[in-house]
């Protein structure tokens, strides 16, 4: 069995630093490629992850605040013509009522002008009739007083007077 | 009895050239290195959009990493996070190669002072792209041109401390351990002589104690050290 060879303790060769070297070259190549690469590539697909989730939640909050919008609009406006309606209803109504009320006291009071109108002949005729029977009745009392025979014809005129002047 | 310390055990020669030696550390490291590979496929294999388990870990790694890159060089140096990370994983699955049975790798000069020159390299290299080579000569001779010898000293003196410091630290914990087992051998051996002779009773414990020092702790703390002096330096070439 062959002496172990040692080198110095404290030894510089350049052939031993060349290898240190190289060997940590190919250490960076290894960590480089074998650890750096893939956890880069891992944090970068996670914060595009995170990115595109962030991005599709904001088009959702702002798709939902449209909506709101929208149908905030929309009751506003479904209130308007509610109104619109009611109001136009009551409006209707009111004209109608006033029209029918017109209607009504138009033919109320024409009713009245009517039976005015009737009890105004009536009155009339009534007079008439009265002022004929008391001409007769004066002429039969004035006949029946003086016995003799008035001629209605001749004493008209007179009757006629005292009838005004009486009635 | 002898304590020996030495340097990596030479296993070969490639090509049978004996200046192209294979030795301990580079054999270490090559094991280090699949090590890393396979901990980085495993950590990512099958990844999903929700983190899971190993997946969080690998992410959480190159986060951290990220974060210290970013608060120490500045915006926009991301390139540099996978840099950072083999430096930090290399060094510290180096240091504490020690627990399974293997030298450490940091433990060599060559290994330290590779990835010093490497940093030193990208240090100029920022200086020049960002200064200009008429700003980077300018720069010796500040703030006099008097001060030009000890400028290029502290530019030499920047990856020689980074290589030194952290080999030092590991070596000398290396040293010190085994030091302690060889006393501790000799000393169980003087007080429990009546045991066979390789068995000693007393190596068991302290050196755990120091180990959790000396090996898991400076592990640590020098491969940060390492990362961070390296993202100072040449955070502070790209911004002057």
């Amino acid at each position: 069995m062959t002496e172990a060879l040692y080198e110095a303790f404290v030894s510089i060769g350049w052939w031993e630093i060349l290898v240190t070297m190289c060997n940590t070259l190919i250490t960076f190549l290894i960590i480089k490629k074998f650890l750096y690469k893939p956890v880069r590539k891992m944090l970068a697909a996670r914060t595009e992850e995170v990115e595109s989730m962030y991005s599709t939640a904001e088009k959702a909050q702002s798709e939902a605040e449209q909506m709101r919008s929208e149908y905030t609009e929309r009751l506003s406006k479904a209130k308007e013509e509610a109104a619109e309606i009611v109001g136009s209803a009551t409006r209707r109504a009111a004209e109608r009522s006033d029209e029918i009320l017109r209607e009504s006291s138009q033919q109320a009071s024409a009713m009245v002008k009517k039976a005015e109108r009737v009890i105004e002949q009536e009155r009339i005729k009534a007079h008439k009739e009265l002022k004929d029977e008391v001409a007769d009745l004066s002429v039969m009392i004035a006949s029946k007083i003086v016995e003799r025979d008035v001629k209605p014809e001749d004493h008209e005129r007179f009757i006629e007077d005292f009838i005004d002047k009486v009635g | 009895m002898n304590v020996e310390i030495n340097g990596p055990k030479i296993l070969g020669y490639l090509f049978g050239n004996t200046n192209l030696p294979i030795t301990e550390t580079m054999r270490n490291s090559w094991i280090i290195m699949a090590f890393i590979l396979f901990l980085c496929i495993f950590l990512t294999h099958r990844m999903q959009k929700i983190p899971k388990g190993k997946q969080a870990l690998a992410e959480k790694a190159v986060l951290m990493i990220d974060g210290l890159v970013e608060s120490t060089m500045g915006e926009g140096c991301q390139a540099f996070s996978p840099y950072i990370m083999t430096l930090m994983m290399s060094s510290l699955f180096g240091s504490l190669a020690s627990l399974f049975w293997m030298r450490s790798t940091t433990a060599d000069l060559n290994t330290t002072l590779g990835w010093a020159i490497i940093t030193f390299v990208l240090i100029t290299f920022n200086k020049i792209k960002y200064g200009g080579i008429k700003g980077y000569l300018k720069g010796f001779l500040e703030p006099i041109f008097v001060m030009a010898p000890l400028n290029v000293l502290s530019e030499i003196a920047t990856p020689v401390s980074m290589s030194f410091r952290h080999f030092g630290n590991m070596a000398g914990g290396l040293v010190i351990t085994t030091l302690i087992m060889g006393a501790l051998k000799v000393l169980s051996n003087a007080v429990l002589g009546f045991l066979p002779d390789n068995i000693a009773l007393l190596q068991i414990g302290l050196p755990g104690v120091l180990s959790l020092y000396f090996d898991c702790f400076t592990a640590c703390m020098q491969a940060f050290i390492f990362s961070m002096l390296t993202m100072a330096y040449v955070g502070d070439a790209r911004n002057s």
